[in-house]
């Protein structure tokens, strides 16, 4: 190749690669402004109008809602309910997924089995999920108690759906045993490609588990951690079909979350623009926290902390 | 380059076409243009077999008219959200089935959506009741037909009466030592159902209408009465009082209205505070003998909170006008009217000759009570969720609710009710 055509290849090459670049995120930005954007500005509208879903010129009210939705006390116990759910069902899932994890790494035989179990309960639909575990809470026939009273824990039987202060944990529970699955299965595939000489190694220096786990398995996953804990973080925010089709957040307010209150203010209240300011609520807590944490897995990938 | 060009404008073509796909598509089902077929959307029937006499009707007016029916069936929690999307966009159907009270009916009417049926009305002679058709006119214009007239009271296991010495309750402290003896018996008295919520506002209906009567049950529903009133907080507070002496199912807020139901079908609960709507799933699934009786009063039997129930209204875009008219039409026969109460055992908004009817005794019951309420000659309180707001409704759900668990006070929930009104 000579000189002249050597020094010309690279600007054509260059060129070509922006084109074929842009040609081929062409289809996902048509479907980012498609399904994001154009609804987001939607939403935005409707956050500044009081449209009751069947107006077709709802009238503007500027940031009323967003002033209301701020002096309104049961946003607060919405929110505060969102936080309840986020500690506790963050947390659990990945204690429990991370030492099922761990449990299930040295396990050979029918390991796939063992997966497969586990995982299942995170692909069935919220929806079924919802209904039969509100059978098994049933307060009269309900599983749960019938076991309760069959072992002499009678006075623990309750109307766990029904009661203001248990209600919230007994969905809790429901949505960690479907969402633990997850976890499992990520911190399994994860856990492959720890190191297993450092393991073996630190166990001959005389490290126990919990040191083996904090000093030399832990800092091998962190990327995969923090992936999971950002699912399950953010998924705590926009909480809403286990609590709809289990207790449409009753009793009396007791499990709403800030997505069953948008839904009931949007669509059984038919005041549409509150409920989409309430939605909007949910997005501007939600990103800068995934943002943040898709930070710090970054940084760490960068610093060599990976598997 | 031009092969990856080549593939990259497939997938791009190929994106573009689920979106367009997604976005849009039509309602379900499909819209013909033909004029003679016309979609008729209802909500899920509680049991199936309904919707196979729905059906079994919609072939007979086909066969009758010409016209198809293409039913459109959603579950009955979507019909308001679905309803509302299709009609806004012009894309609804041609006849549905839709509650008549302001906040459902009445905002589908505020925001022009449906069809007017005044002239309608003249031109067929159709004989609605009046009071039914009051409840069906917005803005001066009568905008749908009322489907069915019917009551609230307490379903009650006779055969379990009888056999405890017990009489029918008078009173509601006849009531309440009924509760005590069933429920030495181990069984529920009341099979009450409150997750959904809704089942509050029915329970308040009940209690407040045999209280007070109808008419100052009515002041309250227009407003010339406070609901922040000793006898709210009374209604309310029998309805704790008998929660908290245990007649009601432990956790009320815990139980959904098909595990109610299925409490009393089974005999484990004596008594289901629920509406007419339910007599013939409770004579299909029980194997004792019904009655049905209204909530007592403190000093009386009490008086049954009647009303409408659904309507029929025609959207105000649709292309088949004439045919969705027809429609309307022969529900409104006496033919129709007579298999309905025979075969639905739904009572119409409009007078039906029953001579020759076969009912079971239950439903004559049901049918003589109805009739009072057409004409006029009964006194009957008022199902008050049809008949107020969506806000107010809300109120009163949630306070229900709140009472049944502790949360609030029968003063502070009436406290809530009148602000909310």
């Amino acid at each position: 190749m000579s000189i002249a055509s050597r020094s010309l290849a690279p600007t054509v090459t260059r060129r070509a690669q922006a084109r074929l670049g842009i040609v081929l995120i062409i289809p996902v930005m048509i479907m980012v402004v498609v399904f994001f954007l154009i609804p987001l500005v939607n939403a935005l509208y409707f956050s500044v109008v009081d449209f009751n879903g069947v107006n077709p010129n709802p009238p503007f009210i500027g940031l009323a809602n967003f002033e209301r939705m701020f002096t309104d006390p049961k946003m607060w116990a919405a929110l505060s309910n969102n936080l309840i759910w986020i500690f506790v069902g963050t947390i659990s899932p990945m204690v429990i997924g991370l030492l099922v994890a761990m449990l299930l790494w040295s396990v050979q035989r029918a390991s796939v089995v063992y997966r497969v179990v586990f995982f299942l309960p995170y692909i069935l639909p919220g929806v079924a999920i919802g209904i039969v575990w509100g059978w098994i809470y049933d307060p009269v026939n309900g599983l749960l108690n019938e076991i309760l009273r069959a072992v002499g824990l009678g006075a623990v039987a309750r109307g766990w759906l029904g009661e203001p202060d248990v209600a919230l944990y007994a969905v809790l529970v429901t949505a960690i045993w479907a969402g633990t699955g997850f976890a499992i299965v990520i911190f399994l595939s994860a856990l492959r490609n720890v190191d297993v000489e450092l393991v073996d190694a630190s166990r001959i220096d005389g490290a126990n588990s919990a040191q083996r786990l904090w000093y030399v398995i832990l800092p091998q996953i962190t990327p995969v951690f923090i992936m999971v804990l950002t699912l399950t973080l953010v998924g705590g925010f926009s909480v809403f079909d286990i609590i709809f089709i289990m207790t449409g957040g009753g009793p009396a307010g007791a499990t709403e979350v800030l997505g069953t209150y948008a839904y009931s203010n949007a669509f059984q209240l038919n005041n549409i623009g509150y409920g989409t300011t309430l939605a909007l609520l949910i997005t501007v807590l939600s990103v800068p926290i995934a943002i943040a944490l898709n930070r710090l897995q970054r940084r760490l990938s960068l610093q060599g902390t990976s598997a | 380059m031009n092969n990856l060009l080549r593939l990259t404008a497939v997938g791009v073509a190929g994106v573009l076409a689920v979106t367009i796909a997604g976005c849009t598509g039509g309602a379900p089902g499909g819209d013909s243009d033909d004029p003679n077929t016309i979609r008729f959307m209802i909500g899920q029937p509680e049991d199936p077999a309904d919707l196979e006499l729905t059906e079994q009707d919609m072939l007979k007016f086909e066969e009758e008219t010409g016209i198809k029916v293409e039913l459109d069936v959603i579950p009955s929690e979507n019909v308001r959200t679905v309803l509302q999307t299709q009609l806004r966009s012009g894309e609804g159907p041609d006849v549905f089935g839709y509650d008549t009270g302001p906040g459902f009916a009445g905002a589908l009417s505020d925001a022009g959506l449906l069809y007017p049926l005044t002239d309608a009305y003249a031109e067929f002679d159709w004989p609605v009741y009046e009071f039914a058709q009051e409840r069906v006119t917005f803005n001066g214009d009568i905008v749908g037909i009322p489907n069915d007239i019917e009551t609230l009271g307490l379903f009650y296991n006779m055969t379990l009466f009888d056999a405890l010495g017990l009489d029918r309750p008078e009173s509601t402290s006849d009531l309440l030592n009924a509760c005590e003896v069933i429920k030495e018996t181990g069984v529920i008295p009341f099979a009450i159902s409150d997750q959904e919520g809704w089942q509050g506002g029915h329970l308040l209906s009940i209690v407040l209408s045999s209280e007070i009567g109808s008419q100052a049950t009515k002041a309250l529903i227009d407003g010339e009465a406070s609901w922040d009133s000793p006898e709210v907080v009374n209604a309310l507070q029998t309805l704790k009082n008998f929660n908290d002496n245990g007649c009601f199912t432990p956790s009320p807020a815990a139980v959904t209205y098909d595990n109610a139901n299925a409490l009393f079908y089974s005999g484990e609960a004596a008594i289901n505070p629920t509406g007419s709507w339910l007599l013939q799933d409770t004579e299909r699934n029980v194997d004792f003998e019904v009655g049905y009786i209204p909530f007592p009063a403190s000093d009386g039997p009490g008086i049954f909170s009647g009303g409408l129930g659904a309507g029929l209204f025609i959207s105000a875009t649709t292309k088949k006008a004439e045919a969705a008219l027809a429609f309307l039409d022969y529900t409104m026969t006496q033919e129709h009217g007579a298999w309905v109460i025979e075969n639905a055992q739904s009572i119409p908004a409009f007078p039906i000759d029953t001579t020759g009817i076969e009912a079971t005794p239950l439903f004559t019951q049901v049918l003589a009570d109805a009739a009072k309420i057409a004409d006029g000659s009964g006194d009957f309180g008022f199902n008050i969720d049809v008949l107020m707001s969506d806000t107010f409704n809300e109120a009163m759900w949630n306070g229900v609710q709140a009472i049944l668990t502790g949360q609030a006070t029968p003063e502070e929930v009436a406290a809530s009710l009148q602000e909310n009104y």
